[in-house]
């Protein structure tokens, strides 16, 4: 603390971001939390429900429950892609001799890209007509068969639209999770291997415990930025065909600029806080007690 | 997001690593590296490639093969169909306002909770977490609202207060740890010498902060110069679309949407931040990994 310090001076220097972030972020979620006990289309008057929109919501109401498990389905996709994807990369990287930067210098360019470009880029990707690059992938190693119009296919249009986020971030794991892995101590290696242990054993019992802080921040991070995905999968499909991939946040947005629901919007929303703070919450707990283990 | 202990960044390599002459595990990892970088940046490659490409060539031919004639004409196209300097325009104000308030406010806030202190500055510091975890659309229906009773809707603020509220978290983690650094005794000669709180931010803690501020400004830019929501959300004239509502639009103002002419238009808005980043890619690489450890 500075000696010579008011708590007016305190108060300059806080009240004007502390200002920003209540009108930005924390003054919407209590609005949210308000708004989810009313019915509203903005223009009539609020009408108070009490819990109704929480009751519709639970018991109610097909299209959330597919969106939640959509928006499930999307998260575990990210994560194998960024976490699975960027460790094992990371781990390969450390053993390049050259050229470390410049992969990842070029592995983290699709995270710079703006998600409308994304989307046209992966319209054509998954393309039919005229043959996109996955289709002709399939055709040239002899699966010609599996090729499909991967965006209005059921099966495959949840998938398709998680890819690309998984895609566009995993650069970013992979610079996270390599920095974290070089820090491991080369002594400690050395000893294992000398004693006989190989690669594997080495990742499992050596690496992978000394990078666990770091694995628990970037588990967090890819969790809450896959809970937020909205842009690739609304610009992509707008989640059709049907529900097949529609997600919470493309259902919020829907309910409220095209159907004009704010109350019911707003109790998605605040499903949505509790839903990333749960899922933090969980993260740190269930990673860190394995820790202790 | 808690006390994660950062473990030194950019270590060189330990020298102790000894140099086997040759590995035949280690020759089959550098083909694997290259397999999937290819993989990880043809996409983009391509999106280059197809926007040389005539529309003849795009529609009939293989999409891997080389294109068969180099043409510049969906550039004109791009530039005659859209809005794209004056999008280009719109992104630069509205990536400038943000940044401007993010690194100000955020270094204030930080200058308060870590050189300041003050008796809840454990609360501040909670209450600004919660920005991280949550999404943004949950501001989007409350903003929306309260925009529309206060005549904002439509106008650069409405787009520069959520990224900036949004991204100032993280800048206040970032101007925090970096405050750490800079050691007590300065700021106790300073004082000694009857300066007070305003002229020590102003004439110590700001002029020491220029690397961080690079690095704070850096890494926002990529995700306030890329933002859609807000933009789709709360701007609807013409006048004020950022590049990424002016690429969407591609596809209604063309009707049947001209691949390459959009091809075109995603290339000219891409380049300018690929631009930058390649060039700067060192500090921003750094501001990534930091964000994410310091957390």
């Amino acid at each position: 603390m500075l000696p010579r310090r008011s708590r007016l001076s305190v108060l300059i220097f806080l009240l004007p971001p502390v200002a920003l972030y209540c009108i930005a972020v924390l003054f919407p979620i209590l609005q949210s939390l308000f708004l989810s006990f009313f019915s509203w289309d903005g223009i009539s008057d609020l009408q108070f429900i009490g819990l109704d929109n929480y009751v519709h919501m639970f018991t109610g109401d097909v299209v959330f429950w597919r969106s939640f498990a959509n928006a499930i389905g999307y998260l575990v996709i990210c994560l194998v892609l960024q976490l699975g994807g960027g460790l094992i990369v990371a781990s390969l990287l450390t053993t390049l001799r050259r050229g470390r930067e410049v992969v990842k210098t070029l592995y983290l360019l699709p995270a710079v890209i703006s998600t409308v470009a994304i989307a046209f880029l992966f319209q054509r990707i998954y393309s039919v007509d005229p043959v996109g690059l996955l289709n002709q992938v399939l055709q040239w190693v002899g699966l010609g068969g599996l090729a499909r119009p991967w965006l209005s296919d059921v099966n495959t249009v949840l998938a398709a639209v998680s890819v690309p986020e998984g895609w566009r971030f995993t650069g970013l794991y992979v610079l996270i999770i390599y920095a974290a892995l070089i820090a491991v101590p080369a002594e400690l290696e050395e000893a294992a291997r000398l004693d006989g242990a190989n690669a594997w054993t080495v990742f499992t019992k050596i690496r992978f415990p000394y990078i666990r802080p770091v694995w628990i921040t970037t588990v967090i991070m890819a969790t809450t930025y896959a809970l937020r995905g909205f842009d690739i999968p609304y610009l992509l499909t707008n989640g059709g065909p049907g529900q097949s991939s529609e997600l919470l946040t493309t259902y919020m947005y829907k309910t409220a600029f095209t159907s004009t629901n704010y109350g019911y919007a707003s109790t998605i929303s605040v499903f949505i806080v509790v839903e990333c703070l749960v899922a933090v919450g969980l993260i740190v707990v269930l990673l860190r007690r394995k820790a202790d283990a | 997001m808690t006390s994660v202990t950062t473990a030194p960044r950019s270590t060189p390599m330990t020298p102790r690593r000894r140099r086997k002459p040759f590995s035949v595990s280690r020759s089959i990892n550098s083909l694997l590296i290259v397999v999937i970088v290819i993989v990880q940046v043809y996409p983009l490659a391509w999106l280059f490639l197809t926007s040389v490409r005539t529309e003849h060539d795009f529609t009939t031919g293989d999409p891997f093969a080389l294109p068969t004639s180099f043409t510049l004409d969906n550039y004109a196209r791009a530039f005659g169909t859209g809005n794209l300097g004056l999008n280009i325009l719109n992104s630069l104000i509205v990536t400038m306002g943000a940044n401007v308030l993010i690194v100000f406010l955020g270094m204030m806030a930080a200058y308060a909770l870590q050189v300041l202190g003050f008796r809840f500055s454990r609360l501040v510091r909670g209450a600004f977490l919660i920005g991280i975890i949550v999404p943004v659309q949950i501001a989007l229906v409350p903003l929306f609202i309260d925009y529309s009773s206060v005549d904002l809707l439509d106008t650069y603020q409405s787009m520069i207060i959520p990224l900036a509220g949004f991204s100032l978290p993280m800048s206040v983690y970032l101007f925090s740890s970096f405050f750490e650094y800079i050691p007590r005794e300065t700021y106790e000669a300073a004082s000694l010498d009857g300066a007070g709180p305003y002229r020590i931010f102003g004439q110590i803690t700001f002029p020491l902060s220029v690397n961080t501020i690079v690095t704070v400004v850096l890494v926002n830019s990529i995700f306030i110069w890329n933002d859609f929501i807000f933009a789709n959300t709360f701007v609807l004239s013409d006048g004020l679309k950022t590049i990424p509502l002016g690429l969407q639009n591609y596809i209604g103002a063309m009707g049947k949407i001209d691949w390459t002419a959009t091809f075109a238009a995603v290339c000219v808005t891409i380049t300018p931040l690929l631009l930058v980043f390649l060039i700067l890619n060192r500090g921003m690489r750094y501001g990534l990994e930091s964000g994410a450890t310091k957390g």
